[in-house]
């Protein structure tokens, strides 16, 4: 290695980037997923993170002049079972697909951090093989839940494996172009104590509940971009004309709504956009 | 020292003379475009006989000083002289070169740490671009280093910050120079101050190294280069430690390099480091990364912090400026003053 060779001089004016597959979210995002850095959606369960997850991997599959990477993807799912009916169900809808998209992701299951440090170096093999250009993992926080315990030595060993993993994937966005998603869950704020805030808002909440990241400060520091979705239930309607009929019949007056904001990013503003899924796919309103 | 004895042109001498420019020193303290307008030459002609007159009377002090016992020592009188006349590199937030005196030194080591999303990057990138601006603007006119270790450096923002430096430089221009014809030219565009910033990715710790290694070689080839950013120091050194003395050996040699870069080639280091959490008797607190020996290794540290919902600068250490703290704003232009605090100014 010569460090005369890690510079990159003159720059591109424009880094390549991933559509979602919607125009108003790429909006929100500056034109979409930028490669060569890692890009974390943080949300509760049931708010979509799978959803655009499930979407990206089509997406990569378009031709460049559609936003597209013209390649294939691997999605690692640590979060059972993989939803293949839905990417089939998304695919039949999306136009400008190649032919078998499903042919073009390839899906592999993870069950520890120790078992996603393993599967990297054999990236080196399969990226140029089957042109992959995107990866996503979801979900990062499932892999890192209960395997570790509570104690200082235990979290500075999982803070050392965050930077190793961190490191290791942008080692590889780097050299080969890839984008990198990875999703993330959420954990209650406890109490009223002030929490260390992160990124454009004191405090998120997602359906009603104030929240953070899980996975802490350390490990905020290993992605680039963060962002996070979160759902508001709203009754719709007002409670006088309220169709009140039998029991759990309420329920129907609740509408979710469902939101995305940057947290923090590089290259964005603290913007927000709400959106939509549909049989379609998730879509910006 | 006479302007006289300057290895200038015989023209350019007889037109020094009689606009009243005798003595070197009163060419220290004028700048290029009012020497320009009082020679009636060109700006280019007037910075390049500002250069020679510089470079003279540094000579002359060097001659007439007193001897250095040792090679390359120098008094305390000498080193107060030189950081008066050190240069600084504007942040674009008026309130924060106020506290720092003028903006980030060349010359020093500067650490700049914060959680992630406060605006480290924003302000490395916004260093890159104002080391560019031109000595006609109150700049420094140099290149910039950008040592990318974390992929956060984005050529979009790089861009729009630049395109926000230029846009307050054609305003300047009009405010300052309506008289003259090239008032609304500025020649450098946006574009070009991509150009100017010599950017590295690296993407593991050993690569880090030896980069740092080779930017002795590579800023002796490119001597405008007046600002190396490292975003961040800390990435590669925070994972598969296990032996923590080597952690410090190589970090302290890394710290020792850049310090004795930024001696040599009167540049301004700036290192971002990230925060973490530090078990402290019985309760958390934040701290900047990499440890207590690493603390000893930049000149200044500038730590970065929310309060309430506006960002603000506080100096932790530094041996000539008193700690303060003033709010900055991130702006889609780039740093800038926090909108709120100039409110409270005039409420005051």
């Amino acid at each position: 290695m010569n460090p005369e060779e890690l510079l990159r001089h003159p720059l591109p004016t424009e880094t390549p980037k991933l559509t979602l597959g919607c125009p108003l979210l790429d909006r929100l995002l500056g034109g979409g997923v930028p490669i060569d850095t890692i890009t974390e959606i943080v949300a509760e369960s049931g708010t979509g993170k799978t959803q655009l997850s499930l979407q990206l991997l089509l997406a990569a599959q378009l031709p460049t002049s559609h936003g597209g990477l013209s390649a294939s993807s691997l999605y690692l799912h640590s979060e059972f079972p993989f939803p293949f009916r839905r990417l089939h169900q998304l695919s039949l809808r999306r136009p400008h697909l190649p032919e078998n998209p499903l042919d073009r992701v390839f899906v592999q299951p993870l069950h520890s951090a120790d078992h996603l440090l393993d599967l990297l170096p054999r990236l080196d093999f399969l990226v140029p093989k089957f042109n992959i250009k995107l990866i996503v993992i979801d979900s990062i926080a499932a892999l890192f839940r209960g395997e570790f315990e509570n104690t200082p030595v235990e979290l500075k060993r999982r803070s050392s494996m965050f930077f190793k993993i961190s490191s290791k994937l942008k080692f590889h966005a780097r050299k080969f172009g890839l984008a990198i998603v990875l999703t993330n869950q959420v954990v209650d704020v406890m109490g009223s104590s002030e929490s260390l805030r992160i990124g454009n808002s004191v405090s998120f909440f997602s359906s009603g509940r104030r929240v953070s990241a899980a996975l802490g400060l350390s490990w905020a520091n290993c992605v680039n971009t963060r962002l996070f979705m979160w759902r508001e239930d709203e009754r719709i309607g007002s409670s006088e004309n309220e169709i009140v009929g039998e029991e759990g019949e309420t329920l129907e007056n609740f509408q979710t709504r469902r939101f995305i904001r940057v947290v923090f990013a590089p290259h964005l503003p603290d913007s927000s956009c709400e959106f939509v899924i549909r049989r379609e796919g998730v879509f910006g309103v | 020292m006479e302007v006289s004895s300057l290895p200038i042109s015989a023209s350019q001498r007889a037109k020094l003379l009689s606009a009243g420019y005798t003595s070197l020193s009163s060419l220290s303290s004028v700048s290029p475009s009012r020497l320009a307008q009082d020679l009636k030459i060109s700006e280019n002609e007037a910075a390049e006989i500002l250069k020679i007159a510089s470079r003279r009377s540094g000579l002359e002090k060097i001659e007439t000083g007193s001897h250095p016992i040792m090679n390359g020592a120098q008094t305390a009188w000498e080193m107060l002289h030189e950081e008066e006349s050190s240069i600084c590199i504007t942040t674009s937030c008026s309130d924060l070169d106020e506290i720092l005196g003028g903006g980030i030194r060349c010359k020093e080591v500067t650490e700049i740490g914060g959680v992630p999303g406060i605006g480290k990057t924003q302000l490395g990138i916004q260093l890159a671009v104002n080391v560019q601006i031109p000595a006609d603007y109150g700049g420094v006119g140099g290149k910039a280093i950008y040592i990318d270790t974390e992929g956060s450096f984005m050529v979009e923002r790089a861009l729009q910050i630049a395109e926000a430096c230029y846009e307050d430089m054609v305003e300047y221009n009009s405010l300052l120079r309506k008289d003259s014809v090239a008032a609304y030219q500025v020649d450098k565009q946006p574009k070009d101050f991509l150009e100017n910033i010599f950017y590295f990715r690296v993407c593991t710790y050993t690569e880090q190294i030896a980069v740092i290694n080779y930017l002795e070689k590579f800023v002796s080839e490119h001597k405008d280069i007046k600002v190396v950013v490292i975003d961040s120091i800390t990435f590669h050194f925070r994972q598969d430690f296990e032996d923590m003395a080597l952690r410090t050996r190589l970090l302290s040699g890394m710290a020792l390099k850049l310090m004795k870069l930024a001696k040599k080639f009167n540049l301004a280091v700036v290192l971002l480091n990230q925060v973490t959490t530090k078990y402290n008797e019985g309760s958390f607190q934040l701290t900047l990364a990499l440890g207590d020996s690493w603390a000893h290794a930049s000149t200044n540290r500038i730590i970065l912090y929310w309060n309430g919902n506006e960002r603000y600068a506080y100096i932790d250490k530094s041996p000539s400026l008193r700690s303060a703290s003033a709010p900055y704003a991130v702006t889609g232009r780039g740093i800038r003053n926090s909108a709120s605090n100039s409110k409270r100014v005039k409420l005051m």
